[in-house]
């Protein structure tokens, strides 16, 4: 069966990437259809037969695995259409989740949000305390038992919960992750009072030290489960219906997929499923490419997502902030930064220009759209400056409007202002580049790295018009604009070219160096664990990889540094190595002498990931248009450059162009799906895939 | 008309009139509160918020000292504190509304 | 023995001077960089925006920077700390969004140093200068301790970075540095005066060593000097590469704008606020160990126009014991509020925002003491009593007007509830730390909403705490709860938002138990006063008890959850305590909540029955405050409340009414 599929549900549109093992593809675009997201992944798989010119089911038959990136989990936690769960833990910490570290009034709010200080708010309950009830039990900090677990007050506690209506039964236990005997315990006796009803065992969902992060993590997980699951047993069915036979897989957060089936026990693993696909789409890209080191710019209409690959993986973090709440999941450190191609400009209370951070969203959109916006946008200001073509926008596919654009130019920006139109533009221009860079620049310096030594990765529709600049500004060696057969769909291609991706960790605090043997029992233990799961994906691989690491820190200081176990039997030798890796990591994060080492160090919590290749991966066809001395098809006057102004700038065609040219700016290429800018000063050319590589004329 | 606060309102002729029941609190903004009811009451009058008797912690008297609107009893200012001292809660405004 | 004025320290005192006074008492080696009011005008908005867009990045990467290499655990965990970027004069033009009262105390340090070292030694680029002098600025008490640097652009001093943070311990008598006992400030860490530390780019081994020999964590101390030196490096080379881009005219008219429009921003929101003035006052009960004293701060602010003027006048004079603080504590309780509620929606530029303050206040009262008074506790203690009371009175101004109105809360968390402990840690290491559980205090009350409970606390806008479990891992504790307390905040038609407390004993210490310093007022009266008739949030409550059943009961199955259930001497603790928990002896600590808003008695009395259901208000307190009556199934009893309402209030203009 020759086929891969991948499908990512965007807000607005629905993407489709197919390739078969002989080196064909194909991508198509359809509308999302909400609430039933469901259809526009039939519609679009629809499509993408139709592009192949065969039958639906032929496709699907012929079709070894479907790789789905879904905003099910998200959209479910987001609007509250949530399971009803109720929540058990220990006598004496009903609060730690009402609490939330007192942090959980402004986690993930940015700084305008945090000033407004009055203005700040926790979130709403994840459970009404009616449904909270703690129980005596109790563990310490070495797993010992200190409080005997009072069985029937468990029992009572599944009754009343029953009695109020639940669906789901989460547990948290303090310490549970070194003792889960009172966890385990507790489910078995739910069970015997309601065998029907589903726990869920914060050892077992989240085994990490931080009992709030871990309690919140598993009623989250227990909430969002079984929607999960009531959107992909439907889709499942109706895509076997269809003739399906291969592996519904689901993207994660990690940036790695899992089987649909076992997709709910790992719930929380799926909110981050549609941010990730872009950042595997660099890391495969920049393999075909050669690229180890690369900062992904996803620059769309509404949002703008930063993720960094770093010696070919994706960084990542241990734990993520929505609505508020800390969850604990293994997730592909992608931000969300300013606000893309419909950041709005404005005017402050002092009378000075901003751009951003509020958009115009894709409803009603920039004001050039036509669609009753009427507030001016990045994007209204790129085309007043020539840059986007109102004519060829999205292939022709939208028509702009250049008046309404400068109409809202002139009676927000220019007039208060004292500005002519196209300064006004070429102001939000250039403040938009700038800032995209500082942010950036924060995310990459705040994870210990140099943007200099990386290369810029810019994709989504309004990402390339800005890319060479701001990728200027910020020192990176080059640009690549990936076109050609990914360019609408890099997301999707992204979860098409992915692999099954497992984690699994537990924390076993203590002070370091710690047993090797000690260590060794914690890698085995999670050794039998992944290698469960994987027997549960059910699924062919053509390789399968492990990773073994640990969290530790210093013991004074806040941050935990993720560190890489090398591979092997766990000597004294090894645990000295961790030691030496450990501090490496940390000074390069955090300078060096930043470590406080005789405060001495902790290790926390160990992690296995297993990577799972599957046997199809798209290969990217190679770029054929060879020989071609590509002319412009027009020039027109644009202002690509503030040191510049405005200049006669050639505007070539993507599919005039071949492996031979070299474009000089000022020049603008207008594709199906983008536009990219060449300010003067770089130069541009089409690599072996067809995506557009840009280089700065002073650097060598 | 100025809404001062969530029980006072500054009237247009710059009189100090309750919010709920149009009662004058004070003929001007300089002495708003002159016709406002004072009562104190020992603080643990406030309630199981004050955990202990004072007399744990001081040998001087703490009371719960506030002031009512003489028409509907909204209080319109509360403070606890010792009771030897005058109340330095005083507030005007320039206002002509 | 009582507070005797020492001949000499006079000069470590600092004094307002306007920029021209400044320029012209800083030595002419250093040429000070300037622009004119034309090179401000003549910005455009592009470049205005792009440049403090950057500048703003830089402030950020210099919060970063400490945080990651801190070891302080108030700095890790509880933000307390800050940074920020000064203009050639020492005019503060951002500051980061961490601790807000330091913020209030860095360009006091710098104008000092300006002054009276720019001669000698002299100030050169690579230099960097310490300084925990709080009469002098950088913090408020001598934990407070800051590293300032001019920068240096062809020839001339272009701007200061500067980087404070809390450390744990910096000598005197008590560990922590907090002396419970104290009656002036010899008894604690010695304050020491702006020193260059940093020579042409070298850290001067001599004066770290003078520095660090005072600490009992003196490599904790090392590593945080150096995580300042590195926030200092991060804001000179980034701020070098700005100027080099930009050049220094444009950079400096830049800088100069952001101050002004702040200014400007601040003085139009003031004209927009009726003229008048508004009074407060704020306790604070025992001065040190065995002092039952209660001590005001009293507070007249004034508005006029477009400025406002803060009057202490009547403040008890300064005390015998550790609770005063100086002239920087003063802004410092200041600052705060100004930011949170008045420059809610201006960018922080603390320079130009302070030239819309005027401060009139006694030198030798509690909050503006002079030397040798003791401030081991000032920024929690008289510097917060002081954001207090200035709390009261800008809520209320801005409470007047329809849209401002809406950043005013009541006071917030009334004061910091202490509790150092000390010992030998479940692995054999000593261990010195203050439990940080308080930072979870209850806000107050808005007006049109509750205070959010266990949020905060006013000075630190992003404070948090730490997990039970990171604290029962590090410490030889046991937690036997931690909670959000019934009936702390403040009962309003808006509630106050809810305080908290934790109860432990201690578990596996090497020595049986462990040390505990506790320093705590608002016992004898709650310090988070509400507004527009809503009561104060609840009194802090630490109770020590000793010699409990607490481990029969563990061992028996049973978690006790009310203080009732615990056997044992019990000791309602007074404010300040230095003592030891042995091995059975039980600790609970219960900080303060926010301030109500509005008449109790107005609350909707569906949101009260919510109140009760979710364990916020006990019913005794639904019923006796805000007259809510309640059927057994929790629902409102409309009528009965009526009738409730109606008796309480003929109640309160009772016989007993003036």
């Amino acid at each position: 069966m020759p086929y891969v599929i991948g499908v990512d549900t965007g807000g607005t549109f629905t993407d489709g990437f197919v390739a078969d093992h002989f080196g064909s593809i194909a991508s198509a675009k359809s509308p999302s259809t909400p609430p039933e997201f469901s259809v526009g992944v039939l519609n679009v798989i629809d499509e993408l037969a139709k592009s192949l010119g065969v039958t639906t089911h032929d496709f699907l038959r012929d079709t070894s695995y479907i790789v789905h990136g879904t905003t099910s989990t998200l959209n479910a936690l987001v609007t509250g259409d949530v399971c009803k769960v109720g929540f058990l833990t220990t006598k004496g910490h009903a609060d730690s989740i009402s609490i939330m570290n007192a942090e959980g009034r402004y986690a993930g709010l940015d700084p305008d949000q945090i000033q407004n200080m009055s203005r700040t708010n926790k979130p709403p309950p994840l459970v009404p305390r009616a449904l909270v009830v703690e129980i005596n039990e109790r563990i310490d900090y070495k797993g010992a038992e200190v409080v005997q677990l009072d069985e029937n007050a468990v029992r009572a506690a599944t009754r009343h919960l029953i009695a109020q209506g639940v669906e789901a039964i989460a547990v948290s236990f303090l310490w549970s992750f070194r003792n889960p005997a009172h966890e385990l315990r507790a489910r078995e006796i739910i069970a015997e009072e309601a065998p029907s009803i589903y726990v869920a065992l914060s050892s077992e969902i989240s085994p990490r030290i931080r009992e709030f992060a871990r309690s919140a993590t598993t009623i989250v997980n227990t909430q969002i489960a079984p929607r999960l699951r009531g959107y992909l047993i439907p889709l499942e069915d109706e895509l076997r219906k269809r003739g399906f036979e291969g592996a519904l897989l689901v993207m994660q957060g990690s940036g790695g997929c899992v089987k649909a089936r076992e997709a709910p026990r790992h719930a929380v693993s799926t909110l981050g499923s549609v941010l990730t696909g872009g950042i595997v789409g660099c890391t495969n890209l920049g393999t075909a490419l050669g690229h180890k080191n690369i900062i992904s710019t996803d620059i769309g209409g509404t949002t703008f997502l930063v993720g960094l690959v770093v010696d070919g993986k994706p960084v990542s973090s241990t734990s993520t902030v929505i609505n508020q709440y800390t969850i604990s999941t293994s997730m592909v450190d992608v931000h969300t930064i300013g606000a893309g191609g419909g950041a709005i400009a404005w005017i402050d209370q002092g009378g000075n220009l901003r751009v951003g951070p509020k958009s115009a969203g894709a409803r009603p959109g920039p004001a050039c759209y036509g669609e009753g916006g009427d507030q001016p946008t990045v994007t209204d200001a790129d085309l007043v400056l020539g840059i986007i073509n109102q004519d060829n926008f999205l292939g022709g596919r939208m028509k702009l409007s250049v008046d309404l654009a400068r109409d809202a130019l002139e009676s927000h920006i220019a007039k208060p202002l004292g500005m002519k139109v196209d300064e006004a533009a070429a102001a939000i221009y250039a403040i938009q580049n700038a800032q995209t860079a500082d942010l950036v620049r924060k995310v990459v310096v705040n994870s210990g790295r140099d943007p200099r030594d990386f290369v810029v990765y810019s994709f989504g529709g309004a990402g390339p018009v800005h890319c060479a600049n701001y990728a200027a500004d910020l020192g990176a060696s080059e640009v690549i604009v990936p076109l050609g057969a990914t360019a609408a769909v890099f997301s999707a291609y992204g979860l098409a070219s992915s692999d099954i991706v497992l984690t699994v960790e537990r924390s076993q605090p203590d002070n370091f160096p710690p047993e090797p043997e000690r260590v060794e029992q914690a890698f085995a233990r999670l050794e039998e664990e992944i290698k469960a799961q994987l027997q549960e994906q059910a699924l062919p691989f053509a390789s399968i990889s492990f990773e073994r690491e640990v969290d530790m820190r210093f013991t004074m200081q806040l941050a935990e540094v993720t560190t890489p176990v090398a591979p092997g039997p766990i000597d004294e030798n090894a645990v000295a190595n961790l030691g030496k890796t450990f501090e490496e990591a940390y000074a390069s994060l955090y300078g060096k002498d930043a470590g406080f080492r005789d405060a001495g160090m902790q290790i926390i919590t160990y992690r296995m990931r297993a990577r799972a290749r599957l046997p199809i991966h798209p290969e990217l066809p190679h770029f054929e248009h060879g020989n071609r001395r590509a002319k412009p098809r027009s020039t027109r006057r644009a202002f690509l450059d503030v040191r510049r102004g405005w200049q006669d700038t050639a505007v070539y065609d993507y599919r005039d162009l071949g492996r031979d040219d070299r474009l000089i700016g000022p020049a603008v290429v207008e594709t199906p799906t983008t536009t990219v800018a060449l300010p003067e000063g770089c130069f541009a050319t089409l690599d072996q895939l067809g995506n557009m590589v840009i280089r700065y004329a002073d650097v060598v | 008309m100025i809404h001062l606060d969530d029980n006072l309102t500054l009237t247009d002729d710059g009189a100090v009139v309750c919010a709920h029941c149009k009662t004058q609190i004070g003929e001007n903004s300089y002495e708003p509160l002159a016709h406002a009811v004072k009562r104190e009451r020992p603080s643990r009058a406030a309630g199981p918020g004050v955990h202990a008797d004072p007399k744990t912690f001081t040998s001087r008297e703490i009371v719960l000292r506030q002031y009512f609107c003489p028409g509907c009893s909204t209080v319109l200012a509360t403070e606890i504190v010792p009771q030897d001292e005058p109340s330095f809660r005083h507030w005007s405004l320039d206002a002509k509304a | 023995m009582p507070l005797i004025h020492v001949a000499g320290s006079e000069k470590f005192t600092f004094r307002e001077r306007s920029v021209d006074e400044l320029r012209a008492l800083a030595s002419k080696s250093v040429p000070l960089h300037t622009v004119d009011a034309a090179a401000e005008q003549a910005v455009d908005p592009l470049t205005y925006e792009v440049i403090r867009h950057r500048l703003s990045a830089i402030t950020d990467d210099m919060g970063d920077a400490l945080k990651r290499m801190s070891g302080s655990v108030v700095v890790t965990d509880c933000n307390d700390f800050n940074a920020a970027i000064a203009d050639e004069t020492g005019d503060l033009i951002l500051v980061g969004q961490y601790n807000m009262q330091l913020a209030a105390s860095l360009d006091m340090a710098i104008k000092w140093t300006l002054e009276h070292r720019s001669e000698n030694p002299g100030l050169h680029p690579g230099d960097m200068f310490f300084c925990n002098d709080p009469w002098i600025g950088g913090g408020l008490h001598q934990n407070d301790a800051s590293v300032f640097a001019p920068l240096f652009y062809d020839g001339e001093l272009f701007a200061w970075s500067g980087a404070v943070c809390h450390q744990v311990d910096l000598g005197g008598v008590s560990p922590g540095s907090w002396s419970v006992a104290g009656t002036d400030v010899f008894w604690e860490s010695t304050p020491v005066p702006p020193v260059k530390i940093v020579e042409n780019g070298y850290l001067r081994p001599d004066i770290e060593d003078m520095y660090l020999r005072r600490s009992r964590v003196p490599k904790l101390i090392a590593l945080d000097l150096r995580a300042k030196l590195g926030a200092n490096n991060v804001a000179q080379q980034r701020l070098t590469q700005l100027i080099d881009k930009y050049g220094p005219r444009v950079v400096k008219a830049v800088m100069k704008r952001m101050m002004h429009d702040a200014e400007n921003r601040l003085r139009n929101k003031l004209r927009s606020l009726p003229n008048g003035s508004w009074g407060a006052v704020a306790h604070q009960d025992s001065a040190r160990a065995g002092d039952d004293n209660i001590y005001k701060i009293v507070l007249k602010m004034t508005k006029h126009d477009d400025g406002l003027v803060f009057d202490f006048t009547g403040t008890d004079q300064q005390v015998e014991g550790f609770i005063n603080c100086t002239l920087a504590g003063v802004r410092g309780g200041i600052m705060p509020i100004i930011l949170t509620m008045l420059c809610n929606d201006i960018p922080w530029a603390p320079g130009g925002i302070y030239r819309c303050v005027d401060i009139i206040s006694e030198p030798g009262t509690i909050n503006n003491c002079t030397f040798p008074a003791g401030i081991g506790k000032a920024s929690v203690a008289s510097a917060w009593a002081t954001q207090n009371a200035v709390s009261e009175c800008v809520a209320q101004m801005v409470g007047t007007h329809p849209q401002h109105r809406k950043a005013a809360m009541s006071c917030c968390q009334g004061t910091w509830d202490l509790a150092l402990l000390a010992g030998v840690d479940q692995r054999g290491a000593p261990f010195v730390t203050m439990l940080c559980d308080p930072m979870a205090g209850g806000l107050g009350a808005r007006v049109d909403q509750d205070g959010v409970d266990t949020g905060g606390q006013m000075p630190i806008p992003m404070g948090r705490i730490a997990d039970v479990e990171i604290n029962e891992f590090s410490f030889p504790m046991l937690y036997l709860w931690r909670r959000e307390e019934v009936d702390s905040g403040g009962p309003g038609r808006y509630r106050g938002g809810l305080g908290g407390s934790s109860c432990f004993i201690p578990h596996d210490s090497p020595l049986q138990g462990v040390h505990l310093v506790v320093s705590a007022p608002g016992k004898a009266l709650p310090l988070a006063p509400g507004l527009a008739g809503g009561y104060p949030s609840a009194t802090s409550y630490d109770v020590l008890m000793r010699a409990t059943n607490v481990p029969a009961m563990l061992g028996q199955g049973f978690i006790p959850g009310t203080l009732e259930e615990i056997d044992g001497q019990h000791e309602v603790l007074p404010s300040h305590v230095e003592t030891d928990m042995a091995a059975s002896d039980v600790y609970f600590t219960h900080w303060q909540g926010g301030g109500g808003y509005g008449d109790p008695l107005r609350r909707d009395p569906q949101e009260v029955a919510g109140d009760v259901a979710s364990f916020r208000v006990s019913p005794r307190a639904a019923s006796d405050l805000y007259g809510v009556a309640l059927k057994s199934d929790g629902t409102v009893d409309t009528g009965a409340t009526e009738a409730r309402r109606q008796e309480l209030r003929r109640d309160r203009i009772g016989p007993d009414a003036a």
